[in-house]
């Protein structure tokens, strides 16, 4: 029996106190519906959640807290020597004991004391499973008994269920903050659990990015260094050579698009261009390793430079590509924002359309267009993918986009994946890059949409 | 043209000034401004259009350069060959009952069964190494076929059958022209030795190409004439069920709660500011959220479709809550108005009314916002559904990978055999990725109200 | 169609504009048909009519406004001083110097008052030089009252004006291209009565210099400001004559039903 099953059995309560309260409601008032305050179904509704909900919570304690609750208890039962172990290596050894319970593989041989926990486990886990599921069982019928007694024909009983839907997309809504919230707490727990190892300062202004540490003491450059700058050079490089491409192409787009094509062009212009946006970004990298690399490598040899296969331009490029449906779909609705009347106006005193697009409507849309670049960079700084499979993992501090350089999320990425232990500095600076990358991206954001808000009230 | 830019030390008369006439201009000065003018449109035209074309452009070059890949990754090679069911390497099934018989062919030496099939069929082949590179002409994988044809009746023991066994990878690869024979044997990983095989069997009509539906039916493989995008594809499937499961009802929710019934105060602005803001998170930072809450603290397993998707359900809940708003936004207050003058209450209006009329508009935005999440990749990669997976997964516990991941692990794998395979998922994928947005358009046209 | 109407007006003076058998449509729609009218010069002609007359669609034609929408077909014949204005030879943007237009809203563009003013005379090439330039921005400013008003503040944005001040910024930037002829849509629907009162003194002033055509819904201002009237219905122009006639005498019954507002 696991929670699904348990919350099958609920449901069985559920519906047949609906069936009860609804029947329940209808003879208070001999079948006469309009003598009761709320619909049949409403009562029915009421008691059915009255024998839901309370066993429902109860689930949700156990998913959520069960796990640890028994780990707990297993510990407790162990001996001295396993709790006073360092939390990692304790971490571990739960692990190995759960896993073996589960008939999994482990990380060090079976020992008797190891198999007997590992049974303990199972125990505790069945017994604290058994006690959870009774007791949900048991409070949701008796809550059902409680809810279907209290129908009556004064009991409001759709205001009471309106109120509890309404409640329902409060904690909806709140969903999206605590998001942020996991984010934001999640980010900075482990950042700062990685400032214990290395130092703020070494972190944001260090040169070298070599996250190594060695597996043994005495191996050599044994603590790794964690310099961000390059990485962050890195990734500016190729964030600017790729706004340096979709920027212009983009825009131009956009302009082309709203004041010179025929109705008909840009309804078939307009979804092609959408197309690129819809394109996976991993496509994007499979084309800039399998396409933009080789041809940038052998365009190179043919005049006689040097080029790594892997390089800050090829990823450039290909980001580009990717961000021109951006900043064109942007530029494009602010372009088209641009009222009417000032076009009206400018004409009207004979300027031709470059003029009137030069001189009215591109400062017009200024704003907007400025927001669209800070969205666009945002989302090239971000961008993981392409540059995961183009750009490279050397930490190289260099402004020549023919060398290969690595990025943020490439580094976060390349320390995350594969056997991870969550306890180095490796592993944690994963982390501190990532709150970076968010605090960056995040503020890019803020200002854009700001931007673009006092934009419109502009033209409202 | 006069220069536009603003001139900020202006010369202006003080007191009345007699009327300013404006400098003559002859007819011809008038005409030769034009002009200039009118060049300068035309120009500033073809610059706006070819801006447009590049995008287009880069595009178009993409989209070829995946279909000329990946097109040959459907099709197979097969080579004709007369298997020789030898007895001796069966072995004798005497006494056995018929479970028994079953679970022996199944262990049979299938291996060797091809090598001496071949061995027969090419009897001038002698040295252990010759042996060894004949053999390489199949695919390590036709012995499964072989396996299967002798489970399905034992009565092939003993005499031989023309089977048409799968081609290595190798194989396939210059039979498609993608490895060239003029080179020098050195550089090609096909020897000529195998090339005078090969012109053998092709003499006789020995191979055969056909669609490779391998490539659709079955899981990664570490022979790339074996892989195929089922798995992923299956995987895909569970990840994007978990997350249309969470993020429709929770994004409707919250898009109908912050529509209607929210009262406008800094709290209301905060989860807005805060959703605008969320949607332009990059993806990689949702993977570390998963990671560090679903994995580390409430120790959900790695790999699992269940976590992918309640990840990219938190990424894609913001694009459902902004498309869902403006659905239900365009619903006209008339309509409000009428359900609650007939003595609705507020959620029931909403939900006999708003809520049915703003459906094709959710759904649009929910497809949309599914077709991203069917194309992301990175959070994947970061809680671990990035292992190589043979196996089809069945439910949302098991591990698995998603298409995209599976086009990351083969892009980045050596053999040049998968590259097609690469574009082949790719093309897959787009596919996909084309149906659903091509979903949305339609539903948006179809159901588009104008009130 | 009155001729009667028409043909006493044309022996009076050469017309600046003469439309002749003016048709537009929109799509399907039939907005203007077989519209005659000949308009005087150094006047004030003011086209009245229901809202949807199509007196807002004639003007627009005048200069060719129509051209940007892509739906709208013109038959017939239109001419600024005897040139067929929709004759291919003609330049739209060079007629469009020629015949200036202020429009319904108030619509400065997002630049400051000077750059706005400014404007027109630097595309066409108006000035010789800054001096040129600050000559023309200080005499239309001076023409159109505003000049007092903004003297101290020519580089503060022009969205930044009242209403009033915005249209009479529209009208000093519409002066600058030195027009013939300028075409004011409703150009005091959007305002006040105090900042209708003073563009409408300015339009009388204005007619000393410039040929007037203003589409108005209000007859008053029509009557006050105006010294032909051409009465607009369903398209066509049923009644064209000089405004004091129109308004105390007039001969149709329609115009007559329209000015005593029985229908409006």
């Amino acid at each position: 029996m696991n929670s699904i099953l348990l919350i099958f059995v609920l449901i069985v309560i559920a519906t047949t106190s609906f069936i009860v309260g609804r029947r329940r409601a209808l003879h208070s008032v001999g079948g006469i519906i309009k003598d009761l305050h709320s619909l049949p179904n409403h009562y029915g509704w009421f008691s059915a959640l009255a024998g839901f909900l309370p066993g429902l919570i109860i689930i949700l304690i156990w998913i959520m807290f069960g796990g640890t609750l028994v780990d707990n208890i297993t510990l407790a039962a162990l001996g001295e020597e396993i709790r006073n172990l360092s939390d990692f290596d304790r971490t571990l050894y739960m692990n190995d004991i759960r896993n073996l319970a589960v008939q999994d593989a482990i990380s060090r041989p079976v020992t008797e004391t190891l198999k007997s926990a590992a049974q303990y486990y199972s125990r505790t886990q069945e017994n604290i499973f058994w006690i959870f599921a009774l007791s949900a069982i048991g409070i949701s019928t008796v809550s059902a008994f409680f809810g279907i007694k209290k129908v009556s024909p004064e009991l409001r009983s759709r205001n009471l269920l309106e109120r509890l839907i309404l409640y329902f997309l409060v904690v909806c809504s709140a969903i999206a903050i605590l998001t942020t919230v996991g984010i934001v707490s999640s980010l900075i727990v482990v950042t700062l659990r990685f400032l214990e190892h290395v130092p703020l300062t070494d972190f944001l202004f260090g040169l070298k990015w070599s996250p190594q540490t060695a597996l043994r003491p005495d191996q050599v450059g044994s603590s790794g260094s964690f310099g961000s700058i390059p990485l962050f050079a890195g990734t500016l490089l190729i964030t600017l050579i790729a706004l340096f491409i979709a920027l212009p192409v983009g825009l131009l787009s956009a302009i082309y698009m709203t004041e010179f094509a025929k109705p008909k062009a840009r309804a078939f212009f307009k979804p092609l261009l959408e197309l690129l946006a819809g394109i996976p970004t991993v496509v994007y990298g499979f084309f800039a390793a399998l396409v933009v690399a080789p041809a940038i490598r052998s365009s190179g040899e043919a005049i006689g430079l040097e080029i790594a296969s892997e390089s800050a331009l090829a990823a450039g490029l290909v980001m580009g590509i990717m961000i021109i449906p951006l900043i064109s779909s942007l530029s494009d609705d602010v372009i088209s924002a641009v009222p009417q009347s000032l076009r009206d106006a400018s004409y009207g005193l004979g300027a031709t359309k470059t003029e009137t697009i030069l001189n009215i409507i591109i400062p017009s849309a200024l704003p907007g267009i400025v927001s669209a670049f800070l969205l666009a960079a945002s989302r090239a700084i971000g961008e993981t993918m392409i540059v995961v499979m183009a750009a490279g993992m050397a930490a190289n501090l260099t402004a020549n986009p023919l060398e290969a350089v690595t990025t943020v999320t490439v580094q976060i990425l390349a320390l995350l994946t594969g056997d991870q232990e969550f306890d180095s500095a490796k592993t944690l600076s994963a982390f501190a890059l990532g709150l970076a990358l968010f605090a960056i991206t995040l503020f890019l954001n803020f200002i854009a949409l700001k931007i673009v808000r006092k934009y419109q009230e502009q033209y409202d | 043209m006069t220069d536009i830019t603003p001139n900020n030390s202006h010369n202006i008369p003080s007191g009345t000034v007699p009327d300013f006439i404006p400098p003559h201009r002859t007819e011809k000065q008038i005409k030769q401004r034009l002009k200039k003018r009118y060049r300068k449109e035309r120009i500033f035209k073809a610059v706006g259009l070819g801006g447009l074309i590049s995008g287009l452009l880069a595009l178009t070059v993409m989209v070829t350069s995946i279909l000329t890949t990946g097109l040959s990754g459907f099709t197979e090679s097969r080579l004709t060959i007369d298997v020789y069911m030898d007895p001796e390497i069966i072995g004798s099934l005497e006494g056995y009952s018929t479970e028994d018989r079953i679970d022996h062919l199944r262990q049979v030496n299938h291996r060797a069964l091809i090598r001496n099939s071949l061995r027969i069929k090419f009897p001038e082949v002698k040295s252990r190494r010759d042996i060894f590179a004949l053999q390489k002409l199949v695919s390590s994988g036709s012995r499964d076929e072989v396996r299967q044809k002798l489970m399905k009746s034992d009565d092939v023991i003993g005499t031989t059958i023309p089977m048409d066994l799968l081609a290595s990878s190798t194989v396939d690869m210059y039979l498609k022209g993608q490895i060239s024979r003029d080179v020098d044997q050195s550089e090609r990983k096909i020897s000529d030795k195998q090339l005078a095989w090969l012109d053998i069997m092709a003499s006789e009509g020995r191979i055969i190409k056909g669609f490779n539906w391998k490539f659709l039916s079955s899981g990664d493989s570490r022979e790339p004439e074996l892989a195929g995008i089922w798995g992923a594809a299956m995987g895909s499937f569970l990840t994007l069920l978990v997350t249309l499961a969470i993020a429709f009802p929770i994004g409707v929710s919250s898009a109908l709660y912050l529509e209607e019934f929210a009262p406008r105060n800094k709290w209301t602005d905060l989860i807005e500011i805060n959703i605008n803001n969320l949607a332009a998170v990059p993806s990689i930072i949702f993977g570390l959220l998963g990671l560090a809450i679903f994995l580390n603290v409430f120790n959900m397993p790695r790999s699992a479709p269940l976590v992918g998707g309640m990840t990219l359900a938190l990424m894609t809940l913001p694009t459902i809550i902004i498309s869902a708003r403006a659905a239900i936004r365009a619903v006209p207050p008339s309509i409000r108005d009428a359900a609650i003058g007939m003595g609705a209450s507020k959620i029931q209006t909403q939900f006999h009314h708003v809520l049915p009329l703003s459906m094709p508009g959710i759904m649009t935005g929910t497809i949309i916002g599914m077709a991203q999440a069917l194309g992301e990749t990175a959070p994947l990669l970061m809680i671990g559904m990035v292992a190589f997976i043979v196996d089809v997964p069945e439910g949302v516990m098991d591990a698995a990978t998603a298409l995209p991941v599976q086009i990351f692990l083969w892009a980045d794998s050596p053999e040049r055999g998968f590259m097609e395979k690469t574009s082949a998922a790719i093309i897959v994928l787009l596919i996909f990725l084309v149906l659903m947005n091509s979903l949305a358009i339609w539903m948006r046209h179809k159901f588009e109200k104008r009130w | 169609m009155d001729k009667a109407a028409v043909t006493t007006v044309q022996d009076l003076v050469q017309p600046t504009i003469r439309a002749t058998n003016v048709n537009i449509y929109y799509d399907d729609t039939h907005a203007i048909k077989d519209v005659n009218l000949d308009i005087p010069p150094k006047a004030v002609t003011a086209l009245i009519g229901p809202s949807g007359c199509g007196k807002s669609t004639f003007l627009r034609s005048i200069n060719r406004m129509n051209d940007t929408i892509p739906s709208c077909r013109m038959t017939g014949q239109i001419t600024l001083y005897g040139d067929d204005i929709y004759d291919k030879k003609i330049d739209v943007v060079q007629l469009r110097a020629r015949v200036g237009m202020v429009f319904q809203k108030p619509n400065p563009f997002p630049k400051s008052i000077y750059d706005n003013v400014a404007y027109g005379p630097r595309i066409h090439g108006l000035a010789n030089s800054d001096a040129d330039l600050d000559n023309i921005v200080f005499n239309s400013l001076q023409k159109s009252g505003l000049w007092d008003e903004v003297k101290d503040r020519l580089d503060t944005p022009g969205t930044a004006l009242s209403g009033g001040q915005r249209q009479r910024l529209c009208i000093a930037r519409t002066i600058a291209i030195n027009p013939e002829v300028i075409l004011m849509d409703e150009p005091c629907s959007a305002l006040d009565p105090i900042a209708t009162a003073i563009i409408e003194e300015l339009i009388t002033e204005l007619k000393e210099r410039f040929t007037i055509v203003i589409v108005t819904h209000s007859m008053q201002q029509a009557a006050r400001v105006s010294q032909k009237t051409a009465f607009f219905h369903l398209g066509k122009i049923l009644e064209f004559g000089d405004t004091s006639e129109i308004f105390t005498n007039p001969k149709v019954e329609k115009t007559k039903d329209y000015i005593t507002g029985r229908y409006g």
